[in-house]
């Protein structure tokens, strides 16, 4: 009893010193999301997104970093691409001069995985690389900048969200050539050139 | 007491001597590489970097647009010219030392992530370029055949980076002639 006698008492003081630092915390806290909820309502009221999809920009896309995740959309005539509370990176579907599709595959788990699957042994890691992998579809953006010069822009996508994103930027008017499906096939391609 | 001041000082003074001699000939070295320094600024060559050209090749449209991209970073980073142009690139038609950089894929081999993680000795990506540095007027300056590749680890689309890295380690490394302006200048000045 006294034992918990004396926990209530370490429990009641600890909650009367509590509330001065948790009110300082917590109007912190307050103070800085209301600072982010204004920041995400900037966006204008009246725009229409036509599609949105969550895409990783690999390389190319000025202003944007390069893999870097975040949302590319078509919106108000623009190919818009937002990493979180980020600067929008835009570019008008007008100046985009072809869109190309592709697909890979990669493995998953990054830098810690393969040294997991190094760890594994009697080569048991090669085992896991073999199922450790994930396809996606790649994006690739021919655009023209203000000052005439050619830019390049790829993006990776979930599976099938790269065909839905070009066939809407084709309805948009975007150019896209229609025979570029190329595929990264594993296998060696026989007629290359010497 | 006396003694090991005596041995202090001596020490101090042979420390001083050694450090004056050892940066003596950078003291003296450093007008050189300064004047050459400052000819290699003023002639600067520009460079503008075409599209990717596949050859006969069958090269994804990513690749190309890969190489083309990293291949304007990296020869940006090399420091090697005064300004790097895109294709197309309006202000680059007043520019007048300015050189083109056409690449032409040669040979490429699709590889494969998984299989590289899987069986390690296959499924490599690589590419074989044949990189031209051309003046105004057509003439070939600088023409090499770089490789770039993606053996062990990493996405394919890795090799582009690597390649473009070569590609301007080759161009960095390389001679090229001092532009028509400052070949003009010299003249001038002779």
């Amino acid at each position: 009893m006294n034992a918990e006698a004396a926990l209530e008492g370490i429990a009641r003081d600890r909650n009367f010193r509590m509330p001065r630092s948790a009110v300082i915390v917590l109007l912190l806290l307050l103070t800085s999301a209301t600072a982010s909820f204004g920041q995400k309502v900037s966006e204008p009221a009246n725009s229409t997104v036509t599609l949105s999809v969550r895409a990783t920009h690999l390389l190319g896309f000025e202003g944007a970093g390069n893999n870097s995740t975040g949302t590319l959309s078509i919106q108000d005539g623009v190919v818009r691409f937002q990493k979180g509370s980020e600067r929008v990176v835009q570019v008008p579907i007008a100046s985009v001069e072809d869109v190309f599709l592709g697909d890979e595959s990669k493995q998953v788990g990054g830098l810690p995985m393969t040294v997991g699957k190094a760890a594994v042994p009697f080569g048991g890691g090669r085992v896991v690389s073999l199922f450790a992998h994930k396809k996606y579809d790649t994006i690739t953006l021919q655009y023209v900048a203000n000052d005439g010069g050619i830019h390049g822009a790829i993006f990776e996508l979930s599976m099938g969200q790269g065909k839905r994103f070009r066939d809407q930027l084709a309805a948009m008017g975007a150019n896209v050539s229609r025979n570029n499906e190329v595929k990264q096939s594993n296998v060696e391609i026989p007629n290359e050139s010497k | 007491m006396k003694a090991n001041r005596q041995v202090a000082t001596l020490l101090l003074a042979a420390a001083i001597m050694t450090t004056a001699f050892a940066h003596s000939p950078r003291v003296f070295a450093e007008p050189a590489a300064t004047q050459l320094s400052t000819a290699g600024k003023n002639s600067k060559w520009s460079v503008q970097v075409k599209m990717v050209d596949p050859g006969d090749a069958n090269i994804s449209a990513s690749f190309q647009i890969a190489i083309y991209e990293s291949l304007l970073g990296e020869l940006n980073k090399t420091k090697r010219f005064k300004q790097v142009f895109r294709d197309g690139e309006r202000t680059s038609n007043d520019v007048p030392d300015l050189l083109i950089l056409r690449t032409t894929v040669e040979k490429y081999t699709a590889g494969s992530e998984t299989q590289r993680a899987v069986t390690t000795v296959s499924g490599a990506t690589k590419l074989t370029v044949r990189s031209q540095l051309c003046t105004h007027d057509g003439q070939i300056v600088f023409e090499r055949t770089v490789r770039g590749e993606v053996l062990f680890m990493g996405g394919n689309l890795r090799a582009t980076h690597n390649l473009a890295r070569n590609v301007a380690k080759t161009i960095k490394q390389s001679t090229l002639p001092a532009p028509s302006s400052s070949a003009l200048a010299q003249n001038g000045q002779l």
